[in-house]
């Protein structure tokens, strides 16, 4: 998976109304809450077997952390 | 010799709160979404004056309905909300049921692992031949400690009571029960205080949580990534390690039967585990997570369709953490 496919991945899954890019900042979102972190967990969990922690969650701002959280390596 | 899941009730409070009622509450809040993905539609909360023990009553006499309640020579009663600091629950409830003063009785406390724990429990004494009939409750109340201001929570959760009865019979329906602890997960979901390590704050402080949900330490606290992270980090392990403990394969089980805490949560841990949809329960849309009375509401719910004996596999996990799980072969409608 690369990132553009990622992006647009998480666009869905979150249900937004805006396009998402990088540089998003997703706790800004109007759609960011509890509900928000647990289908972005559950997201990166079945892409990458990676499940993420409070603190992850926690220290995640723009769409490019999480990448960077998930590790860049990751995407093609 | 062995143990059965003779018949199972339940009950919910009748103040039913639904996702519209919510939402004049919480305008921000999307629970169109939250219907979709938590797949909860309306929860019971308890009267002002209506507890946990109330409710019980009313599920053990709704089983008494159709249970000789003069058998009973047990009660194992689960609860985290119970009505008094002390004595124990169960010794109320003996007297509110006119039960013989012969009966043994004790608490449990313990949330969404309870129901598999009692169940174990009921299963050793009677496989150790200490009890005969055993009446299994579990009730909470959940909605008297969150916060007014907790709008996950208050969606999520909801109150309930369950009366099981587990017999002896001749044949053994019950597989082999295992469970697991970790305490070092105390503080992801807990209630401060009220407790003897620190007392109930008169004027404590509002605090914040995840996106405009509000606490205090007086009341329940939920960290929802935490727990999400505990169950797809515990749960899977748990199932194989359940089946091998019982010698079955996974497409043995005619059912799985998890604690319900959350329809996303469940979808989560099903793919996770490679089964399919029809071999996997998930129903909460009519109560929510009612916590240790979530199984035996579904046990109740899915066994009005088997026609032949069927084999289950139960797991509960929440709060503690905690988490326990068993086999179990129904051959009627609970």
């Amino acid at each position: 998976m690369n990132k553009a496919e990622f992006i647009k991945g998480l666009e869905e899954e979150l249900e937004l109304e805006i396009t998402l890019t990088a540089e998003t900042d997703l706790k800004g979102l109007d759609e960011w809450d509890s509900m928000a972190a647990m289908l972005l967990i559950g997201y990166v969990s079945n892409e990458f077997g990676l499940t993420l922690t409070a603190d992850d969650i926690k220290n995640i701002s723009t769409v490019q952390s999480l990448i960077e959280r998930i590790g860049v390596e990751k995407f093609n | 010799m062995g143990a059965t899941i003779q018949a199972i009730e339940y009950v919910f409070p009748k103040n039913k709160v639904t996702n519209k009622d919510l939402a004049l509450q919480f305008p921000d809040y999307d629970f169109k979404k939250f219907d979709d993905k938590v797949g909860v539609s309306c929860r019971y909360y308890a009267d002002e004056d209506e507890t946990g023990l109330d409710l019980a009553v009313q599920a053990c006499e709704k089983l008494f309905q159709r249970i000789d309640s003069t058998t009973i020579d047990y009660i194992l009663y689960c609860t985290q909300n119970p009505d008094y600091i002390l004595p124990t629950t169960a010794c109320l409830l003996q007297d509110r049921l006119g039960l013989p003063t012969t009966v043994g009785a004790l608490d449990v406390n313990l949330g969404c692992s309870g129901y598999t724990y009692v169940l174990s429990l009921a299963k050793g004494l009677i496989n150790s031949g200490q009890a005969k009939n055993i009446l299994v409750v579990t009730a909470e109340t959940y909605s008297k400690i969150l916060n007014e201001k907790d709008c996950s929570n208050r969606a999520i959760f909801g109150d309930a009571a369950t009366a099981t009865l587990v017999s002896y019979t001749e044949e053994e329906n019950f597989g082999n029960f295992l469970f697991g602890t970790d305490g070092s997960g105390v503080e992801k979901l807990f209630v401060k205080n009220g407790g003897s390590k620190y007392k109930l704050e008169s004027n404590p402080e509002l605090k914040m949580y995840g996106s405009s949900n509000f606490y205090t330490d007086n009341d329940l606290y939920m960290n929802g990534p935490e727990i999400f992270h505990f169950t797809g980090e515990v749960v899977p392990g748990f199932v194989e390690k359940l089946l091998e403990a019982n010698q079955v394969e996974k497409d043995y089980i005619d059912q799985y039967i998890f604690h319900q805490a959350n329809a996303f949560m469940l979808n989560f841990l099903r793919k996770r585990l490679k089964i399919e949809e029809e071999r996997f329960f998930i129903d909460l849309r009519d109560g929510g997570n009612t916590v240790s009375s979530t199984i035996p509401i579904a046990l109740k719910k899915y066994s009005q369709d088997i026609t032949e004996k069927e084999t289950l596999l139960l797991v509960g996990f929440g709060v503690g953490l905690s988490w326990s799980g068993g086999l179990v072969t129904i051959n009627n409608k609970l």
